[in-house]
């Protein structure tokens, strides 16, 4: 029983980030009250992450000062059901953040859309290749939204980023520099493209002497003095390249707190709570709706906040965690295969090659931004025919330059020591003659790997731990090997190579140790069954009309592209609906 | 391991003294002294992009410097108004040389010439130098340390402590980024592209704010400082511009 009990609000939102603050802004002006729950502290790009303070590697980048305190809160972690899963005690594999603006402090700004195809995965590729197309093992599935549903919120959410880009498919006008395989835009990028640097242009060249279509990568790194649609001014990028881990003090990478937050603040309807560590969501007598959440605040009272309308928009991992600890929707069990909540938990399939120049060739790493590059996306998706490879999916390919730190960026070729004289002098040797091309992969999903209470271990708060259970499937790990070819072949094709390095993060088991990517997607899915998802079409919870769920939690299973663009997407359909259908007459949105 | 400390960060809060110094030409450092900075970072880093600058570059600098000059000069001396040790002038109206980012330094001279940095005065000049002469000059004002002349003008400690807010965390309020962002603690300038802001004159840096806002200054590789610029008031630039004047750069010192 909570020790104090709050007058209701009309809408209580749990987490500040993206998709918490754009629910608050835009409920707030359709004049409902909103009260945001955030379990971290207020900070400001003005007075929290000014260089050169920021620009600390070590404290950002190596000790995690912007991300999720894993003695309060962590998670259980074994790779099948016959491990005894262990606590995560440090962060590695991926970095959920805390605080104001959330994981959108720290993200890179890569800003994309899925491709249509994507959306209607299972249906697309069984159409396309018969049923047998998918293995036993993977339990994809579609949406049960489509692009074009879709389009008007990606394209909404980039000029709230001011997007710079190059279009590839402008209202169905195949466009030259931009991504031929991409979905109908129905308005170009806001802002122009960032300048490619040396690595990135070689590999563009390379690929297109190839037949592929390299093009610039989509970033919230602001390329131009900007207004965006909220009124929120941002600056130009400098290149300074610290953008993924740390927070941007230039005002030139789009976050939650200078492009929403600041913008929303001093509304009437809107109320931030710092320091609210939400516990779980209450249910009414008869379980079909939720009264609130109940939260420890910052004095460690804990507090019983009513609302008609529950939203859950914490990082995907602690809101699968939050309705399981609720007991809202029923667990996923894979002994039975039955149940929704934590199903279908995925990740990203990361692979890499590493480009050794000759002393002709000057990269300056150090020029970087989050969002930074050349890509190619020919071999993503169903950009390609899969017809007799043996796997689904695909890989973006990208020579991207985020930055040039002295601590984490040492690269050197094949057969140099690991430490020692020889390995000093191949960091100095290949400091600046060095380009890393990343393929950035889809995840498929299956039965065996998904989210549970963990039966042993507990949080500062006495709660059970999420439980992950994951490993690659054998369909992303062919696909990351050929992807990875492909990308090798590009690399020997460019100037002046001397060597390569080609390896792939799934060709072993999935470990949670190595830093991967914070694309944990999946657990609490989306769709048009309610044996198989946990929240319709609309983002509604199916057992709990009054709940709204947001974020990469939503994805059936995972895109070869960066989530925050297609999470974004989906939380503006979320918003629309609520806002046309809902509000008006509270209620299931779908028949089950 | 060597840190950084501040050098007693702001002199004279309130100067009472009221005098401009004449240019003394028999200033101009020995190049002996100026050699022994050729490692130093201002110096060294990227003034020039193919070669390292070496003795000869500084004796062709000082060439400059005085006026002279392969395709006849600049037909006038940077030491005329910058002085010989690259101090300026105390009025504010020639901004201080002295130990600037040899790159940034050349970089501007680019831009005079070619107009992105229009200056009655400056554009002519660097008009009549070549490119090399401009490096030169560039690195011999870099590798100079010279004394700071006394801060001038009265000035309100609440208009200081504003320029001071404004300069180490900006305005959230008004988005305004912090100039330690670029410019480094205690505005001490990130060479090879960012010059420093400590010790410079405040009538000199305020007024290269207003140009940035109005759009006619427009050099910036990313047109960074023009959005910046936009959102500050004319008390604004006064106050960072007043702040950064009394601020001493960092020197590196023997830590523990």
């Amino acid at each position: 029983m909570a020790e104090r009990t709050l007058p209701k609000t009309d809408i209580v939102i749990i987490g500040g980030g993206w998709t918490g603050l754009t629910v608050a802004y835009e409920m707030a002006h359709e004049g409902k009250k909103c009260v945001i729950l955030e379990r971290g502290e207020h900070r400001h790009d003005a007075t929290s992450f000014g260089g050169p303070e920021e620009h600390d590697e070590l404290k950002y980048a190596l000790h995690y000062k912007h991300m999720v305190d894993v003695k309060k809160e962590t998670l259980t972690f074994r790779n099948g059901r016959d491990q005894q899963a262990l606590p995560m005690r440090r962060l590695g594999s991926f970095l959920p953040g805390t605080g104001l603006g959330g994981a959108g402090i720290h993200w890179n700004g890569q800003l994309w859309r899925p491709l249509p195809s994507d959306l209607n995965m299972r249906s697309h590729y069984e159409e396309r290749y018969g049923k047998g197309i998918f293995s036993d093992d993977l339990t994809v599935q579609d949406w049960g939204v489509t692009y074009d549903e879709l389009e008007p919120h990606f394209n909404f959410f980039e000029r709230i980023c001011g997007t710079a880009g190059a279009s590839g498919n402008l209202n169905g006008e195949i466009v030259p520099g931009g991504n031929p395989f991409e979905g109908r835009r129905s308005a170009d990028f806001p802002n122009p493209p960032m300048v490619q640097p040396v690595a990135p242009r070689l590999f563009a060249k390379s690929a297109e002497n190839m037949g592929y279509s390299p093009f610039p990568f989509p970033s919230a790194n602001v390329t131009k003095a900007y207004v965006n649609p909220y009124g929120a001014q941002l600056h130009p990028c400098t290149y300074c390249g610290f953008c993924e881990r740390f927070g941007c003090g230039y005002f030139a990478k789009a976050d939650p707190i200078i492009c929403v937050y600041d913008r929303i603040k001093e509304h009437e309807n809107f109320e931030i709570r710092f320091e609210s560590q939400v516990l779980r969501v209450n249910k009414s007598a008869d379980g079909k709706t939720a009264t609130g959440v109940t939260y420890l605040d910052a004095d460690g009272v804990e507090v019983f906040q009513p609302a008609d309308i529950v939203c859950m928009n914490a990082f995907s991992l602690w809101n699968v965690h939050l309705m399981l600890v609720s007991e809202l929707g029923t667990a996923y069990d894979p002994a039975t295969r039955t149940g929704t909540v934590g199903r279908n938990y995925a990740y990203q399939t990361l692979a890499g090659v590493d480009v050794f120049f000759d002393d002709q060739v000057f990269t300056n790493p150090f020029m970087g931004a989050g969002a930074l590059g050349m890509v190619i996306d020919d071999f993503n998706g169903d950009n390609f025919d899969h017809a007799g490879l043996g796997f689904v999916g695909g890989a973006y390919v990208a020579c991207s330059q985020t930055n040039g730190r002295p601590i984490s960026y040492q690269p050197t070729p094949e057969g140099t020591p690991a430490w020692g004289a020889d390995w000093k002098r191949a960091v100095r040797e290949n400091y600046l003659h060095h380009a890393g091309l990343t393929v950035h992969g889809s995840s498929m999903s299956t039965h065996e790997n998904y989210l549970d209470l963990d039966p042993t271990w507990r949080d500062a708060f006495g709660r059970p731990l999420l439980r992950m259970t994951f490993n690659f499937p054998e369909n992303d790990r062919r696909m990351a090997d050929y992807v990875m070819n492909k990308t090798a072949e590009i690399a020997r094709n460019m100037d002046h190579v001397t060597s390569t390095r080609a390896s792939s993060l799934a060709a072993q088991d999935y470990s949670i140790v190595p830093y991967q990517t914070t694309h944990n997607v999946g657990g609490a899915v989306m769709g048009t069954d309610p044996k198989t998802s946990v929240v319709n079409r609309f983002g509604q919870m199916w057992d709990h009309h009054n709940v709204f769920v947001f974020g990469a939690c939503l994805f059936p299973q995972n895109v070869g592209y960066n989530p925050t663009g297609p999470l974004m997407g989906l939380a503006y359909w979320t918003i629309a609906h609520m806002k046309s259908d809902y509000i008006p007459n509270p209620r299931p949105l779908m028949d089950a | 391991m060597t840190h950084f400390i501040p050098k007693l960060a702001v002199v004279g809060l309130v100067a009472s003294a009221s005098f401009v110094l004449a240019q003394d030409y028999n200033a101009a450092p020995p190049m002996g002294q100026l050699n022994a900075a050729l490692s130093d970072d201002r110096t060294l880093f990227n003034v020039t992009i193919d070669s390292r600058p070496d003795d000869d570059l500084l004796e062709l600098g000082r060439l400059v410097a005085m006026g002279g000059a392969q395709k006849g000069g600049s037909g006038m001396a940077c030491i005329a108004c910058h002085g010989a040790n690259g101090q300026g002038d105390g009025s504010g109206a020639f901004p201080r040389l002295a130990g600037q980012a040899g790159w940034y330094s050349y970089k501007q001279l680019m831009d005079y010439a070619s107009g992105a940095r229009p200056n009655p005065i400056m554009s002519g000049i660097a008009q009549r130098l070549t490119e090399r002469e401009m490096e030169a000059v560039a690195a011999y004002y870099a590798a100079m340390d010279s004394p700071y002349l006394p801060v001038l003008g009265d000035v309100p400690a609440s208009l200081l402590q504003w320029g001071g807010q404004l300069g180490a965390v900006g305005s959230a309020e008004r988005g305004i980024p912090a100039c330690v962002n670029c410019h480094g603690a205690a505005g001490s300038g990130l060479p090879p592209s960012v010059p420093y802001l400590a010790g410079q004159y405040a009538t000199y840096s305020a007024y290269q704010l207003k140009l940035w806002r109005d759009g006619v200054r427009n050099n910036d590789a990313m047109n960074v400082m023009s959005s910046i610029a936009s959102k500050m008031t004319d008390e604004d630039m006064k106050a960072v511009a007043e702040y950064y004047a009394r601020v001493r750069p960092m020197l590196p010192v023997a830590g523990e």
